[in-house]
């Protein structure tokens, strides 16, 4: 690898681990400078994951499992904690599990932040963590048959659906409610929500005491899918697909882990596009948000008028990628285009316009009367509750603490220019909003400063050679948050294994304390504050029990009567 | 004893309301996609609407019962009822019996309390939550719409709504200021009363997924929609009825009716211009403090008696 010792940041803390634990880490691998896996023994885990967390300021990103059984007989879980101390780098907590007990110790009653991983993880390699306060499925639907294991190599071909075990939904929600509540389902389908997500809110009167929710209706296999029937190039346009506002962020994530493993310099031009396509799809997003906003305080004017305002920004991708969503732009190794001189001095036009019109737009929301009102002191984030969940961007920003991966780990064109971090520490939908506000302004300044400082050169690396079972992280911090990819290189030209976890995955877990004490009717909106984002959360299966009312029809049922509608078992 | 004239001016007056409601809504409509610099659907739109919901399957959830069946026709009946005692096209009601200020603040209650009743009885936990804010808002307007309309009936020295316009277009009026006080807090109960932004509570799209209506589908949507734009032509046509009277004709001659339609169709015009900026312009107020939004009305109400009592 490029790394070599002098250089690389974050061998205090290993120090400082090995000193504290001395048995524990028995392998260190450095991805690149800022990047290293340790091996520790299974029983050390928590301990570690801990003590990284708590004692050296990390904060948890992703829980990676893996099925690496035909590379070394065992299973293997990598916990990712972004180190964002006075050495900001990765560390990456990598322990192996055998597959004959196929158990290991639950780290979430020490970390928190670390619930939704391990049930994830134990939904899809069948892997038990010993000791997780909370046993329910996290993505496999009720009806899912219980010995089978998505993401296990050998558990079944992608194209495969097992038979549904039951009709009925038997997912149990959490309530902490010391009184009597009623409850009150939002979803799976609502008026607010485009997406589909299973909200209970259990209230008394209007205000809600407790809430929970099950996301993951329409996971889509694409970590599947791209195991199983992609080559490494058409995973960047896979991971284009992941999300359909911040998609081109996972698509950077993505080429970066895979430039990251086999160790490719990506040309400082190509950097510098994929950063300014970043803050493009930045904008774009931002206003989304603050369009719907508008539009959950029942201030549709100003939803209408964001939303004009917004197609400046679309137009603005279309240029520069010639698609509205700036997609398919990536390759392992660079872009695919480069941004010509009339695209420039274009580009620079257009973002004054942008800027001109939010300003008008935003002293009219501020000046609205009663919008300040509706949003201040509702949908309070703790700091401390964000510090244990590890939630990521404008959500974790609103809340005091200052991360963002741009900032910390910079990466793709970022390293060229600096940039200020926007804090609120008012923790509420309002200070949600103003770091919106804030970063919009400062991504129009990033691009006219990336444009200039741009090098010429090329825009991609080539000839390269895929070299089998190399991994490593790839990060962007996406409008909603940090994406944090992983990648491991397989030997027949496809990914052996390909982790994605979007920025909202982060968010999902903090939002039932922020639901509490508000009233069902800030519900929308503060569900809204964490800009969610459904479908990138969801991404594996397809399974899903139909509802009708007060009946469950049986998915055979109505699967017949998509295909021959008639006899219609709604009636 | 109204003889046959009458009945037959508030006959026409009640379905000319009815045809007319479709239409203000739609111009409502129109306003509020000009404020979002949108194009959209043109002044006939919800006539389209409703002749869409009438060849609609009407489906009732299977938690509801009678009430819910029946809410949108007692709606519709209540207030066509309302519309042939107030005074619209002429300065008197045309039916003497349904224009008394009480019996109309009590039909409308009467509108209100079964429509929310359908939310509870809907079963859907949307519904009664709209339904309860509903009838919390009910509570709340009702003392300001009361004491401002007393005041014009001590003013006017009659609890009959012609006679008061006719008083007040006249100038027989105790005191000028007085008047003017009431009728100012008669507009914001009637504001609250239309069910717009700020103050579209129990309608919420999008908190409580339209509230009560959440679960009406098909002809008995329709009958509610129709309802309740019909309410908002009648409770601005209440407003201008007993504090802007002017240009409604004194008798029952055809020219003098006529006349009287041409002004009221002015009235309304004006009056929902002003209702459709402000609405585009706020986010809903936060329901728990409606409160105290109602109490500056009742403040205002309250000074108005003041005034009275001073005789300003």
């Amino acid at each position: 690898m490029t790394a070599t010792s002098e250089t690389r940041i974050g061998q205090d803390i290993l120090a400082a681990l090995r000193a504290k634990m001395p048995h524990a880490v028995t392998e260190e691998r450095w991805q690149t400078n800022d990047q290293v896996t340790i091996t520790v023994k299974l029983n050390s885990l928590p301990d570690v994951v801990r003590t990284l967390y708590y004692e050296h300021d990390g904060w948890l990103s992703t829980m990676v499992g893996n099925d690496e059984r035909s590379i070394n007989g065992t299973y293997a879980l990598y916990y990712v904690l972004s180190m964002e101390g006075a050495a900001k780098c990765h560390v990456v907590v990598h322990t192996e599990i055998s597959p004959d007990s196929l158990e290991f110790p639950s780290v979430t009653p020490s970390v928190p932040a670390a619930v939704w991983y391990e049930r994830e993880v134990r939904d899809m390699f069948g892997l038990r963590p010993v000791g997780l306060p909370d046993e329910r499925r996290l993505v496999l639907p009720d009806d899912w048959p219980d010995d089978l294991y998505p993401l296990r190599k050998d558990s079944m071909d992608y194209r495969f659906r097992p038979e549904p075990t039951e009709d009925n939904e038997n997912y149990r929600f959490v309530n902490d409610a010391k009184q009597e509540t009623t409850v009150v389902p939002l979803g799976p389908l609502h008026i607010t929500s485009d997406e589909p997500g299973h909200f209970r809110l259990f209230v008394d009167g209007e205000t809600i005491i407790d809430a929970d929710y099950r996301m993951f209706y329409v996971h889509r296999g694409m970590e599947k899918l791209a195991e199983t029937r992609m080559g490494y190039n058409e995973v960047t346009f896979l991971a284009d697909r992941v999300c359909g506002i911040c998609g081109y962020a996972h698509s950077v994530a993505y080429a970066s882990s895979v430039e990251n493993a086999l160790g490719i310099e990506v040309p400082a031009r190509a950097q510098a596009i994929r950063a300014i396509l970043l803050e493009t799809e930045r904008l774009h997003s931002h206003l989304l948000n603050l369009g719907l906003v508008c539009h959950f305080t029942g201030f549709d004017s100003g939803f209408m008028q964001f939303f004009r305002v917004r197609e400046k920004a679309m137009t603005l991708a279309e240029m520069l990628t010639g698609s509205r969503k700036t997609y398919a732009i990536n390759l392992i190794g660079g872009v695919r285009r480069d941004i010509l001189g009339e695209q420039k001095a274009a580009t620079l036009a257009l973002i004054a316009e942008l800027r001109a019109e939010v300003t008008r737009l935003l002293d009219i929301l501020m000046s609205t009367p009663n919008f300040a009102g509706r949003v201040a002191n509702v949908g309070r984030l703790d700091p401390q509750i964000a510090r244990d969940y590890s939630p990521v961007g404008p959500v974790v920003r609103g809340s005091g603490h200052r991360r963002d991966t741009r900032a910390d780990h910079p990466f793709a064109g970022y390293k060229l220019v600096g940039l200020p971090v926007n804090t609120q520490a008012g923790c509420d939908i309002l200070s949600r909003t103003q770091v919106r506000i804030a970063e919009f302004y400062d991504s129009i300044d990033l691009i006219e400063r990336l444009l200039d400082a741009a090098p010429g050169g090329p825009i991609l690396t080539e000839g390269f050679t895929y070299r089998p079972h190399r991994f490593a992280l790839g990060y962007t911090e996406a409008p909603r948050g940090e994406d944090m990819h992983w990648s491991m290189t397989g030997d027949n030209q496809k990914l052996y294994r390909w982790r994605c976890r979007a920025s909202t995955y982060n968010n999902w877990p903090v939002l039932r304390y922020m639901l509490r004490g508000n009233t069902v009717s800030d519900a929308p909106l503060i569900v809204g504050s964490i800009d969610p984002c459904y479908s990138c959360t969801d991404r594996v299966t397809i399974v899903d029990v139909n509802k009708a009312r007060a009946r469950t029809i049986a998915y055979k049922e109505m699967e017949r009567y998509c295909r021959d509608r008639t006899n219609s078992p709604l009636k | 004893m109204p003889d046959l004239s009458h009945i037959i001016l508030a006959v026409c007056q009640a379905l000319l309301l009815l045809a007319v409601a479709p239409l203000v809504s739609g111009y409502s409509r129109v306003l509020r996609a000009k404020m979002h610099t949108r194009r959209g659907p043109g002044l006939l739109q919800d006539y389209r609407d409703l002749v869409k919901l009438m060849g609609r399957q009407d489906m009732h959830p299977p938690a509801s019962g009678m009430v819910f069946r029946v809410m949108p026709v007692v709606m519709m009946a209540t207030l066509l009822v309302i519309s042939t005692g107030t005074p619209i096209l002429t300065r008197f009601s045309p039916i003497q019996a349904a224009g008394d200020l009480i019996t109309t603040i009590y039909l409308f209650a009467l509108a209100r309390f079964f429509f929310s009743l359908s939310g509870i009885d809907s079963g859907s936990s949307f519904a009664g939550i709209g339904a309860s804010r509903e009838l919390t808002l009910g509570v709340l307007v009702e003392p300001v719409m009361m004491l401002a309309l007393i005041m014009a009936a001590l003013l006017a020295g009659s609890t009959d709504l012609g006679t008061i316009g006719t008083a007040i277009a006249a100038g027989h009026v105790h005191s000028l200021t007085a008047t003017v006080v009431a009728a100012v807090a008669f507009a914001f109960a009637v504001y609250i009363e239309l069910g717009k932004l700020p103050y579209d509570m129990a309608e919420a799209e999008q908190e409580l997924q339209e509230g009560p209506l959440t679960e009406y589908s098909g002809p008995s949507l329709a009958l509610v929609k129709w309802s309740l734009s019909l309410k908002q032509v009648l409770v601005v046509g209440w407003f201008a009825g007993v504090f802007l009277p002017f240009g409604s004709s004194t008798d029952l001659s055809v020219t003098g009716i006529l006349l009287g339609l041409v002004v009221f169709a002015l009235k309304i015009a004006v009056a929902f211009l002003v209702v459709g900026v402000i609405e585009n312009s706020v986010s809903r107020a936060r329901f728990r403090f409606t409160p105290q939004h109602s109490w500056i009305g009742v403040g205002v109400a309250s000074l108005a008696f003041v005034f009275y009592l001073v005789g300003l």
